[in-house]
């Protein structure tokens, strides 16, 4: 079953464009969802959650369009900006006195079980609590609601490494039985590599590539050559860096001759990610 | 929408801005002032302070996730709106009431607290909310321009009356002189303002819903 599906958004602004964004979560999976600063995958989340107008394209959840359903289907959704708080100066009791009220599905003793895993103290401000336990308290607030799709923005930016491991230590578990399905924007790419099933990569406001993320960095060679190499592929890379050895450059696997006797490793995404940046600026 | 009330009531709105009506209402014993003032604070210092903190703690992004609809979280926050309007105007009304008792020979140079006057208060909250919601919604969290521009009105408006009433004799003999003690002229000056309020509030309301619709969060 899918729990998330983007089908051709298209949203005009005056400085940025998102064009034709399509992509698919199957239940029970983690998607990354990366791109650089600007990329667009704030925004497609607030299309998600139908909080801009799409001048076309559809959002389901669920196999539902939020668009008609969007308050059945918030009460599936947990929702967290990382970067973005949310009454700081309140406890954790009043903040969840106040939410656990909209929600049809909330189980307090759910929420209590969370609380004591992720040993978070109901009587502290949201604003003594670390960025890592703002994230687990989101996601008690989300599971006990019974979320069954997470769409967590950036939840890992401003965590220590350790608290990262964790999270995404959480994040597995929570797939496991196969009901919960996570959408989580990063720019961070370790965090995909470690935990994300699938990837989707934007940039510039158009996806790139969606799939399996085996399959994703398959899909890619990065070449080191010299360069006399370089002019013959120039044309076919997406882009390069020219060192003293020569040139390192990003091509995709099928405009790639495997034959030929430039050197070819697959590349990390973190390096997928900072060539097609390059690319923006070669073309600025 | 109870649930939003509730929500701006326990969250966004700090109970000092539910006490300050009993303070501010005080101020209505004050011998032969301009009463219509006392309604003023809560638009000087209520207004700004209450949308402050809702922009301060990202009130729209947070109602936002949840399961409510856009329709819900306008009606939500005007309701919040009227319920601290009508609180500064009663108590304002009670302490009124007092005045009458603490200083019954008192020469009105301004408007008596008669139930007339409260009329022309209701009138005078109707041209805020008018001005103040609908211009609020056109971003939702911008509230400065909004407060100027409604605040101003409402300036031009008391002034104006308070001008007349104490220039033109009719407007003078209504609410301080002999129309004073006519009762039932009285309660039709305050039904009045209340319909004019109510009519302008829910106006207020329709094209803020509009305007929040059509809104990029």
């Amino acid at each position: 079953m899918i729990a998330l599906e983007v089908k051709d958004l298209n949203k005009k602004f005056k400085n940025f464009h998102l064009k034709d964004v399509s992509f698919q979560l199957e239940k029970g999976y983690i998607m990354g969802f990366i791109g650089a600063n600007g990329a667009g995958k704030t925004t497609t989340i607030k299309s998600i959650m139908n909080m801009i107008h799409l001048d076309s394209g559809e959002v389901h959840v669920l196999g539902k369009n939020i668009v008609e359903h969007e308050l059945d289907l918030k009460q599936e959704i947990g929702f967290a900006f990382g970067s973005i708080d949310f009454y700081t100066r309140s406890k954790i009791k009043t903040l969840t006195n106040v939410i656990k009220k909209f929600y049809k599905n909330w189980e307090d003793e759910t929420y209590y079980n969370y609380l004591r895993r992720f040993k978070l103290d109901e009587d502290k401000k949201i604003n003594d609590l670390s960025m890592g336990m703002k994230v687990k308290y989101n996601l008690s607030l989300a599971l006990s609601h019974g979320a069954k799709l997470l769409i967590l923005d950036e939840p890992t930016s401003g965590l220590d490494p350790a608290a990262k491991d964790e999270l995404l230590d959480i994040f597995q578990e929570l797939v496991v039985d196969g009901q919960i399905s996570i959408l989580f924007s990063t720019h961070s790419t370790s965090d995909l590599e470690k935990c994300a099933d699938f990837i989707t990569f934007i940039d510039n406001g158009k996806i790139i590539d969606s799939s399996e993320k085996e399959e994703f960095m398959d899909s890619y060679r990065l070449l080191n050559g010299n360069e006399s190499q370089l002019n013959q592929l120039k044309e076919r890379l997406i882009s390069y860096k020219m060192n003293s050895f020569g040139f390192t450059g990003l091509i995709r696997l099928c405009d790639f001759d495997t034959s030929s006797d430039i050197k070819a490793t697959i590349p990390s995404l973190e390096e997928i990610m900072i060539y097609f940046a390059k690319k923006e600026e070669m073309y600025v | 929408m109870y649930n939003l009330v509730i929500k701006d009531l326990k969250l966004g709105i700090n109970p000092w801005f539910l006490a300050l009506p009993f303070l501010i209402g005080t101020l209505m014993l004050i011998p032969n002032w301009i009463y219509f003032l006392v309604l003023q604070y809560f638009f000087w210092i209520s207004v700004p302070n209450i949308f402050a903190q809702f922009k301060a703690q990202n009130d729209l992004v947070f109602t936002m996730t949840m399961p409510v609809s856009r329709k819900d979280m306008v009606k939500a926050r005007v309701t919040v709106i009227v319920i601290l309007e009508l609180l500064h105007i009663v108590i304002a009304m009670i302490f009124g009431l007092f005045t009458f008792q603490l200083y019954p020979d008192m020469t009105y140079s301004f408007f008596a607290p008669h139930m007339g006057f409260w009329g022309l208060c209701f009138v005078m909250l109707a041209i805020f909310n008018i001005i103040f919601i609908p211009m609020f919604y056109k971003t939702a969290y911008k509230y400065g321009s909004a407060a100027t521009a409604s605040i101003t009105a409402t300036l031009l408006y008391f002034a104006s009356v308070q001008w007349l009433g104490i220039q033109n004799s009719f407007v003078f003999e209504t609410f301080n002189g002999n129309g004073a003690d006519n009762v039932s002229l009285q309660i039709t000056i305050l039904i009045v303002g209340i319909v004019i309020f109510t009519v302008f509030t829910i106006a207020a309301c329709s094209i803020a819903i509009k305007r929040f619709g059509r809104l990029d969060i």
